[in-house]
């Protein structure tokens, strides 16, 4: 059966939504200079001062703009949601791919490999490793991406598995087709949906884990990272600064996470198509 | 006896005849067969003399060249030592004679006889063609056209003559005449030397025991009549036999491509002949003698196409193939049939390299196939049951006529792009740019698989492998493409390996049949002998099932043929 799920999810209300709440976010990373008059590591010598026109978010403990940190903090957000997302998926496909094309022993290697993967317990080894090893955005990107990609390549293999006894592509092998040519015009046009379902996971997963390891205290001090500004907001609750630094910064995560995940539903249903509403209306009536 | 050596006759630049070469003895009946225009008439008439064109060569009847023969002589031939009955009963006969009249003369001309005699003689030999005392007072026009055949035949017969010459004898009668005045000729041809010139096969093995097929004047393919018929060795004759039907054939009729045309150079038949080499243009073949059969073919007759011996693939320790010999032959469809699991698909998966066989071997036009290279993919191509699976959802018709030519790297757009319309057009589908650029979603099923059958074509190939091409498709639908496929196997000469199991649908498409069981072929023959007569058990119980006689259980014939050994016809 063909779908275009791209060609669908642009009518999808849901995927709008989406769509609207991770434009603004990457709006907001893009035009971060022109949209506040500080730079994010100013010193405006004024702490825990209260909304106002110089400051829209007010400052936090170090006497920073919080609406600037906010801003600069989607810059990170992003980067390393779309780097993970590449990296990660890019090595799903090669080892999902080529494990299910080339089969044998080195199938079974690649397999196992993504077993042991996946089974390792995530957040604690990345600690372990950020604790060792002095934390950084590209180590962060790597880390995050060698725990995203195994779960993706299980996904591509099984989906070539079944791809490469496909009837049109039998047909392409009678045609004296090799490998090459079957997996430029053939596999990878047809795992493309797939493809961008993974990067769309895996760049969630990317946010959240980036949010998440910085609110734990693993990360580059001198990143700009919605997670600390989280993480310090924390620790002054008992004071009202935190309606305008937590909230905002918990809501701008929020938007990226929800925006991702509305996307990436949408994408879903329009691939399945038992997902799909009118489907499910006709098999109630005929089924 | 009659012997012609090297008879050309033409007609002012038209040469009608080019080099007959003919013996036959006392008793020998022999039918000439061809279209019409292939010269049979003409050699007939030259024989008797009759022919105006000018003539070479050498006819010698009774030790007299007649062609070297004043015209005083001839005549005293004609009638007595040879007769012909001619094509056209209705201009045949004297009209303002009586027919008893007619015949007595036949007799004074050559025999000093009295009137009265004479008329008695006539008066019995017509009797001995059923025709009474009554009849033979009546004018021709008061006579059937099956009564006037009969005239003619007893005033041929009238002097005993060695030669007998039939014309067409049965062309305009019907069938239970035609009975009559067949068992009236049998007896008529005994001790003679008799041609029947016809273009009814049926006729021709009623009558002769030997036949030759004339076409452009030439003598194409000679032999036994009734091993002629079921075994045509040569292309010409095989799409003579494939447009005449009788009462057990079973494919549709097919005729044969282009039209006849005298003075070309090269074998006369080499326009419309689909297995052609370059030598066939430029060199007349010469009559070889092949298994007892005379043939003028520079290739041999119909070549074998693909050969299959001792083709076995297990799949998971379970055989899927065994000792599989199976030989294709230019321009024919053998269908494979048997029921699913049987190992049709796998045979055709394998042949196409899909699956890597454990044991055999492949010969295509007489190589081995040793690795599946672009030669072999351009020859050999396959038509998958889904259309909708096979062609992908990702192509547009133009992307997937042209993925083949891709792949065998045609790199020129503009020559993609024509190769492209022309198998489109082929499949009788539009070329326009609207539907080059549509989905196969947007197709119907009918469509997509003559797109797919279009893509097969694209490569040009000698063999197709259809693998149920029409059972995902409705019965209007399916005829279509069944017929398509007939057609394209006329105009191409493709040979096409029909994998069904559908019987009935078999029946109708294939020349031979090869069942299947178990992953070996318990039968193969001609497809209506096959069914007709069907020889191994296996073929029977699948014969009753397709005419809706469900009687054996499956067990019972697993008991039935497991002990029984394989039958396998092999060809060599």
């Amino acid at each position: 059966m063909h779908i275009d799920p791209l060609g669908e999810i642009s009518h999808d209300p849901l995927a709008k939504i989406g769509m609207l709440m991770l434009a603004t976010v990457t709006l907001m990373a893009i035009f971060a200079p022109l949209l506040s008059s500080y730079s994010p590591h100013d010193y405006t010598g004024e702490i825990f001062s209260p909304p106002s026109m110089d400051h829209l978010l007010g400052t936090d403990s170090m006497g920073q703009d919080i609406w600037v940190r906010l801003l600069y903090g989607a810059r990170t957000s992003l980067l390393v949601a779309g780097a993970v997302a590449l990296l990660s998926t890019l090595l799903s496909v090669l080892v999902g791919a080529t494990a299910a094309l080339a089969g044998g022993l080195y199938e079974r290697f690649c397999m196992r490999i993504v077993d042991a993967m996946i089974s390792l317990p995530t957040i604690i080894v990345m600690i372990l490793v950020a604790a060792y090893l002095r934390p950084s955005l590209p180590l962060l990107i790597l880390l995050i991406s060698a725990f995203s990609w195994p779960g993706g390549a299980r996904i591509v293999r099984s989906q070539v598995l079944s791809l490469k006894e496909r009837m049109h592509i039998n047909a392409a092998r009678t045609f004296g087709a090799g490998w090459r040519h079957i997996v430029s015009t053939h596999i990878i046009p047809d795992l493309s949906p797939i493809i961008s379902a993974l990067m769309m996971q895996d760049a969630r997963r990317a946010v959240f884990m980036e949010a998440g390891l910085a609110f734990l205290g693993v990360s580059d001090p001198m990143v700009i990272s919605w997670g600390k500004m989280m993480h310090q907001a924390l620790a002054f609750t008992y004071l009202d600064v935190w309606q305008w630094w937590l909230v905002p910064t918990g809501l701008a995560l929020s938007a990226t996470l929800i925006g991702i995940s509305f996307l990436s539903c949408s994408l879903e249903t329009a691939m399945n198509p038992r997902l799909k509403k009118d489907h499910a209306r006709d098999n109630a009536r005929y089924g | 006896m009659l012997s012609i050596r090297d008879l050309k006759i033409s007609f002012g630049k038209t040469q009608i005849l080019s080099g007959i070469d003919l013996d036959l003895e006392k008793g020998e009946c022999l039918a000439l067969v061809g279209e019409s225009g292939a010269g049979k008439t003409t050699l007939g008439l030259s024989i008797m003399g009759l022919a105006r064109g000018s003539a070479t060569g050498e006819i010698s009847f009774q030790k007299k060249n007649l062609l070297a023969l004043p015209e005083d002589e001839l005549r005293q031939l004609r009638g007595r030592e040879m007769a012909m009955v001619f094509q056209n009963v209705e201009d045949a006969l004297d009209p303002v004679q009586r027919i008893a009249d007619q015949i007595a003369e036949a007799i004074t001309v050559h025999r000093c006889i009295s009137a009265k005699n004479a008329g008695d003689m006539a008066l019995r030999h017509l009797l001995s063609v059923g025709l009474n005392g009554e009849k033979a007072r009546l004018y021709p026009h008061q006579l059937s056209g099956g009564e006037k055949q009969r005239v003619l035949i007893a005033m041929a017969l009238v002097n005993d003559p060695d030669l007998l010459i039939l014309d067409e004898p049965t062309a305009s009668l019907d069938a239970l005449t035609k009975a009559d005045i067949i068992r009236l000729f049998r007896s008529a041809i005994l001790g003679r030397i008799c041609i029947v010139i016809t273009h009814d096969i049926s006729l021709a093995a009623a009558l002769a025991d030997k036949m030759a097929v004339l076409y452009a004047g030439r003598i194409v393919e000679m032999g036994r009549a009734e091993s002629l018929i079921r075994d045509p060795h040569h292309p010409y004759t095989r799409g003579l036999i494939r447009s005449y039907p009788d009462m057990t054939t079973t494919k549709d009729l097919q005729g044969i491509p282009g039209r006849l045309v005298h003075g070309l150079s090269g074998c006369p038949f080499h326009g419309r002949c689909t297995q052609r080499i370059d030598i066939c243009s430029r060199q007349i073949p010469k009559q070889r003698e092949l298994d007892g059969r005379i043939i003028a073919c520079h290739r041999g007759g119909i070549v074998p196409l693909l050969e299959i011996s001792g083709l076995s693939h297990t799949f998971q320790a379970n055989y899927v193939l065994r000792d599989v010999f199976l030989t294709l032959y230019e321009g024919e469809t053998l269908a494979l049939v048997g029921e699913s699991g049987s190992g049709k698909s796998t045979l055709s998966k394998t042949i196409m390299g899909l699956h890597e066989p454990d044991r055999g071997q492949f010969i295509l036009e007489g190589c081995s196939v040793i690795k599946r290279d672009a030669a072999f993919y351009s020859r050999v191509q396959m038509i998958f049951q889904n259309p909708k699976e096979s062609v992908s959802h990702r192509m547009n018709v133009l992307d997937a006529v042209q993925e083949p030519l891709l792949v065998q790297r045609e790199s020129s757009y503009e020559a993609r792009l024509g190769r492209a319309k022309e198998v489109l057009d082929l499949v009788e589908l539009p070329v326009d740019d609207d539907f080059l650029k549509r989905y196969p979603h947007q197709l119907s099923g009918g469509e997509v698989q003559r797109v797919a059958i279009a893509r097969a074509l694209a490569l040009g190939p000698k063999l197709l492998i259809a693998d149920e091409p029409t059972s995902a498709l409705d019965p209007s639908v399916q005829a279509k493409i069944l017929k398509l496929l007939m057609n394209l196997q006329e105009k191409m000469g493709l040979a096409m390996l029909f994998v069904t199991h559908d019987i009935a649908l078999a029946r109708k498409v294939s020349d031979r049949m090869a069942v299947m069981h178990k992953g070996r072929i318990v039968e193969e023959g001609a497809t209506n002998e096959v069914l007709i007569h069907p020889r191994h058990p296996y073929t029977r119980r699948l014969v009753d099932c397709a005419l809706g006689r469900y009687g054996m259980e499956n067990a019972e014939i697993e008991m039935m043929v497991e002990p029984e050994p394989v039958v396998l016809e092999k060809y060599c």
